[in-house]
């Protein structure tokens, strides 16, 4: 019987293998989905190149570093300042260079737990059910009850003004948008892995495997996680754009990143003061708010093209 | 075309444009229909019996391109080229001339919409006519008893259901249709179409019609749910009507309630009738000639009677071969339908067959009259070679 | 029957969440201070000169259970707290800026939805085709360009150079109050556009639409995006059932089994999205009143939480989601009853 859920499971994992390839070459053969990569590749170089394209003057890399000149008016692009320079000669391109290692810290400090947190809830509630899902999708639907940047704003408030134990001061800015942002996004991935887990949970191979003994951690994580990945894939990879356009949108109302910090949102916030006078200023909020554009429009591409490649109907098409 | 011959499919070739290739599903059909006959279509799944009747009414459902072929249909004494008639004509012919039920009957119902929508849907595209004219015969008796302001409403009534008739395009029309108060004239026809719907669902025995035509599809049975299909397919009492396997989702007390109601209707109505199934006992009930198809031909085509004593073409042989009978033997036809992306050569059926000598992969054979009235698709029949 | 139930049940889910959202609520409170927090319960500037008797009064150093009752009554009594930055009491500081929100939201969210859904409906129809193409750019673009960025370059455009309108909510706000307090204009409903077509001044009229229609803009730009997707695919989905076939068969013209079968069925699942409109428009307001300086609830929450202004954060979060939670109650009723399906049992 054991060798029932072995070949039941090894021809599955074949057909995904092919499955795989399959959609590797789909990938390939759809510009969008083509443009989304680049895009994401292209600003994975520009992070990793960061030091290089532009040394970090000051002891925190991330903040920007502010010439000894005490010019409030932005300076245009020029060969020491490529894009150009905001409040108090704050280099642009070097915000810009370093926002994108931010940004992708950003996205890896707050999906990553968040996907944790979600499967690990969502197996838990979905695999088990009973009182144990009740309660759990009850908090996710609590949480849910916000609109999540409204949630996210007051926790960001409660935490910078909390007083902490031993140290009797609030939390940073920073850190406490970080975590707000995964205390309100974990409900969406529990809820969504805890739909995929019921509907592989009802296939035939699983009843296989519990047939042959198998526990119900073997079981988890053998049968149920692989089956679930597709989507995970597809809704991480948009949320890696939907996650900087929170963060940035958080920055630019003043609950994000600090002064001065290497933030693309940050970076609008302080260019607030001069869209006053149209187009005078326009490196100060062009260059950011392209950046930003970019890199949301590349992951959900990305996502898209994941999304659209792995709908039955149109690969059959 | 002969004067008995309602419909003739020829040289039918149909390929659907796939990802995973080119799909030759049809390959060269040829089919006709007797005026007032039952024409059984048997097949297995996936030897193209859908695409062809579809394509009877000139539907082909994506990604499927008729690539060759010609379908003539007679009405009257004009023949019409069903294939390149303009889209405007065909709406007309569908529906009213050929109308088609389908195999889940559910599903073919606007799950929106009330029974009584959607038949009178019918009758509005292509009865309104014969609704103005009843309407006003109404009227014109009504308007004998009556007098004053019930007068005046009736000869507005009347003066409108005029104009539908000589001038629809009018523009007091079109503005009367669209106010509130005045569009109700239009009640009248609505009544009178309920009334009709009715009384067809009655002959097709729904149980409480007039309760049936308010409900929606989701809370008819299967069986009610494909009575009120074949009603909307008999409103306009077409000349041929295509049954793409209607009973084989009922259960089987109710397909045989409908088997027997399809007999009759045929009797009643005078249609012809295309009855798509898989099912050779269904077929041994009601069909007077059968055509037999595989992957993508029709390989022989039969009086219902003839075929069953003496089939001819190695598949119909092994299709009736397998049907279990008590006491004998469990057979099936060795090997599996094959892929249509990369069709066998020549004859499709020549890799399964046991008879199959060496001209059958080369050249397909084609479809000939080799006795009175029974056309076999097959080399084994043409020793003049 | 089946309407019936579905309502009583929906209305008995109610509950529970809405209780679960004001302890939500509460716990957040929890972890601020009890010096910043006593300003959830004054009511008046002069109760601000001695915190520690507010904190005395609720407990706000005892124990938690004892402070949510005492919290809950202040609640219900109206008693929102007071709003270090503004000055005022957050209740009359919310409904103040109430209708300068509903503005917006009356024009954009039936634009949203109309345009969503022809969008949406011309994109199923020509699929992978141009109109297709061009509106999946616009729906990943609204979900890739971030609202404020767009907000921004519309008012380097159309404020700054082309100097069309202004920031805020009408030209000359000072001339207007002045006005009201002459008794020479009266607010009739609190939306501009409406009390100056009341009051017969057109110019004004002109000049709110002009400044509602920036923000309008961005709002609808940004919230489309998720109902083109939606409608879109319900429509996709929609024209590959069988009825549409059987439709097709019994006569009706193309137009006929789009608009009248197809597009009736596909609408449903996108009235269960328009819920969700509901908290992204909460959302996107936040971000729009900022961007524009409209002097809207969102633009009060934004403002006072980069203040750290605690009464009025907490006691909007409160409200987006009690609204939040009644908009998808009603449209989940919605659902219910225009799907035969459902509302027949």
């Amino acid at each position: 019987m054991k060798s029932t859920e072995k070949e039941l499971t090894k021809g599955a994992f074949q057909v995904r293998l092919k499955e795989l390839k399959f959609t590797l070459k789909k990938i390939r053969e759809s510009p969008l989905s083509m443009a989304g990569l680049s895009l994401v590749i292209l600003f994975l170089a520009i992070a990793a190149l960061a030091p290089v394209l532009a040394p970090p003057k000051m002891y925190d890399p991330f903040m920007i570093p502010i010439p000894k000149q005490y010019v409030r008016e932005p300076a245009p692009p020029s060969w020491e300042n490529p894009f150009g320079t905001t409040t108090w000669q704050t280099d642009i391109y070097y915000g810009c260079i370093w926002g994108t290692i931010h940004a992708f810290r950003l996205g890896i400090f707050i999906v990553i737990p968040i996907v944790l947190i979600g499967v690990v809830i969502g197996l838990i509630s979905g695999y088990y059910g009973g009182i144990i899902d009740e309660i759990l999708m009850r908090i996710t639907d609590i949480i849910l009850a916000f609109p999540s940047l409204i949630l996210i704003m007051a926790l960001i408030v409660a935490f910078v003004t909390v007083e902490l134990p031993i140290t009797f001061t609030g939390i940073k800015r920073l850190d406490a948008a970080i975590i707000a942002i995964i205390l309100v996004g974990w409900p969406g991935y529990a809820r969504l892995v805890r739909s995929e887990v019921l509907r592989v949970k009802a296939e035939d191979y699983i009843e296989a495997a519990k047939a042959s003994g198998s526990s119900d951690l073997r079981i988890i994580v053998k049968h149920i996680i692989p089956n679930t990945i597709y989507s995970l894939i597809i809704v991480a990879s948009l949320d890696f754009g939907t996650i900087i356009l929170t963060a940035a949108a958080l920055s630019f109302l003043g609950l994000g990143a600090p002064l001065g910090y290497a933030d693309w949102g940050q970076l609008i916030y302080t260019a607030m003061d001069w869209i006053s006078r149209g187009f005078k200023y326009w490196w100060t909020y062009t260059f950011p708010g392209l950046f930003i554009t970019l890199y949301a429009l590349g992951w959900n591409l990305l996502g898209d093209a994941f999304r659209d490649i792995l709908d039955p109907l149109y690969r059959r098409r | 075309m002969e004067k008995e011959t309602l419909m003739e499919i020829k040289n039918l070739y149909i390929n659907f444009y796939t990802y995973d290739g080119i799909v030759k599903a049809l390959d060269g059909v040829h089919l006709k229909i007797k005026k007032g006959e039952v024409l059984g279509l048997v097949g297995e799944t996936g030897c193209g019996k859908s695409v062809t009747s579809l394509s009877s009414l000139a539907m082909v459902i994506s990604p499927g391109v008729i690539e060759n072929g010609k379908i003539e249909f007679n009405i009257g004494d004009k023949t019409l080229d069903i294939l390149n008639l303009r889209e405007s004509d065909l709406l007309k012919i569908r529906g009213r001339f050929i109308s088609m039920i389908f195999q889940e009957p559910r599903a073919a119902l606007n799950p929106v919409y009330t029974v009584g929508d959607q038949i009178s849907e019918v009758y509005f595209k292509h009865r309104k006519e014969d609704l103005i004219k009843s309407a006003l015969a109404e009227l014109e008796e009504e308007i004998k008893e009556a007098s004053g302001f019930k007068r005046f409403i009736l000869r507005y009534e009347i003066s409108q259901y005029r104009k539908m008739l000589t001038n629809p395009k009018s523009l007091t029309l079109r503005f009367c249709l669209k106010m509130p108060i005045l569009k109700r004239f239009q009640n009248r026809m609505k009544r009178i179409a309920r009334k009709e719907m009715i009384e067809l669902l009655k002959i097709l025995r729904v149980p409480d019609p007039a309760r049936v035509v308010d409900m929606y599809p989701h809370e008819l049975s299967g069986g009610m749910a494909q009575r009120v299909v074949i009603a909307m397919a008999l409103v306009c009492r077409p000349l041929l009507l295509i049954a793409d396997e209607p009973t084989t989702n009922l259960d089987v007390t109710v397909q045989a309630q409908i088997l027997q109601q399809v007999k009759e209707l045929k009797k009643q109505f005078g249609s012809s009738i295309l009855y798509v199934t898989h099912d050779l006992g269904v077929v041994a009930e009601i069909c007077d000639r059968v055509a037999v198809m595989y992957g993508g031909n029709v390989v022989e085509v039969a009086d219902v009677m003839e075929l069953f004593k003496k089939p001819l073409h190695p598949y119909t042989q092994g299709l009736l071969e397998s049907i279990p009978r008590p006491g004998k033997k469990f057979t099936s036809i060795p090997g599996t339908v094959p892929s249509l992306i990369n069709p066998p050569p020549g004859c499709r059926f020549h890799d399964r067959c046991k008879y199959a000598m060496d001209i059958c992969p080369k050249v397909k054979p084609a479809l000939r009259e080799v006795e009175r009235e029974h056309l076999v698709a097959c080399h084994l029949f043409y020793q003049e070679r | 029957m089946g309407l019936r139930e579905y309502i009583i049940r929906r209305l008995l889910l109610l509950i529970p969440i809405l209780i679960g959202v004001v302890i939500l609520i509460f716990a957040v409170l929890q972890i601020i201070p009890p010096e910043q927090r006593a300003v959830i319960y004054i009511r008046n500037p002069r109760q601000m000169q001695n915190i520690e008797e507010i904190i005395q009064r609720h407990g706000l150093r005892k124990s938690a259970i004892e402070q949510f009752f005492d919290w809950l009554k202040e609640v219900l009594q109206g008693n929102f707290g007071y709003s270090v930055y503004y000055q005022e009491p957050v209740l009359k500081g919310l409904l103040a800026r109430f209708p300068a929100t509903v503005e917006i939201v009356i024009y954009s969210a039936p634009l949203i939805i109309l345009f969503g859904i022809w969008l949406g409906t011309i994109s199923a129809v020509n699929r992978d085709k141009l109109p297709d193409h061009l509106s999946r750019i616009l729906a990943i673009l609204g979900t890739s360009l971030p609202s404020f960025f767009f907000g921004i370059i519309l008012i380097a455009i159309f404020v700054a150079q082309l100097k069309w309108t202004t920031i805020g909510r009408v030209t000359n706000i000072g001339l207007l109050l002045k006005r009201i307090k002459a008794g020479d204009f009266t607010s009739y409903t609190g939306l501009l556009t409406i009390d100056a077509l009341l009051n017969g001044d057109l110019p004004l009229f002109v000049d709110a639409l002009k400044h509602l229609a920036l923000p309008i803009l961005v709002m609808i730009f940004i919230q489309s995006a998720t109902i083109i997707r939606v409608m879109r695919s319900s429509m996709l989905e929609s024209l590959s059932k069988t009825y549409i076939v059987a439709a097709r068969a019994k006569g009706l013209s193309r137009k006929e089994v789009i608009y009248k079968h197809a597009r009736r069925n596909a609408l449903i699942p996108v009235v269960t999205i328009s819920g969700l409109l509901v908290g992204g428009m909460l959302t996107g307001l936040v971000i729009t009143e900022t961007v524009f300086n409209f002097p809207g609830v969102g633009n009060y929450a934004a403002t006072a939480a980069q203040h750290f202004d605690v009464a009025v954060v907490i006691a909007y979060a409160m409200f987006t989601a009690i609204i939040f939670v009644l908009a998808n109650l009603i449209v989940d009723i919605l659902y219910a009853y225009i799907d035969p399906r459902i509302r027949l049992g």
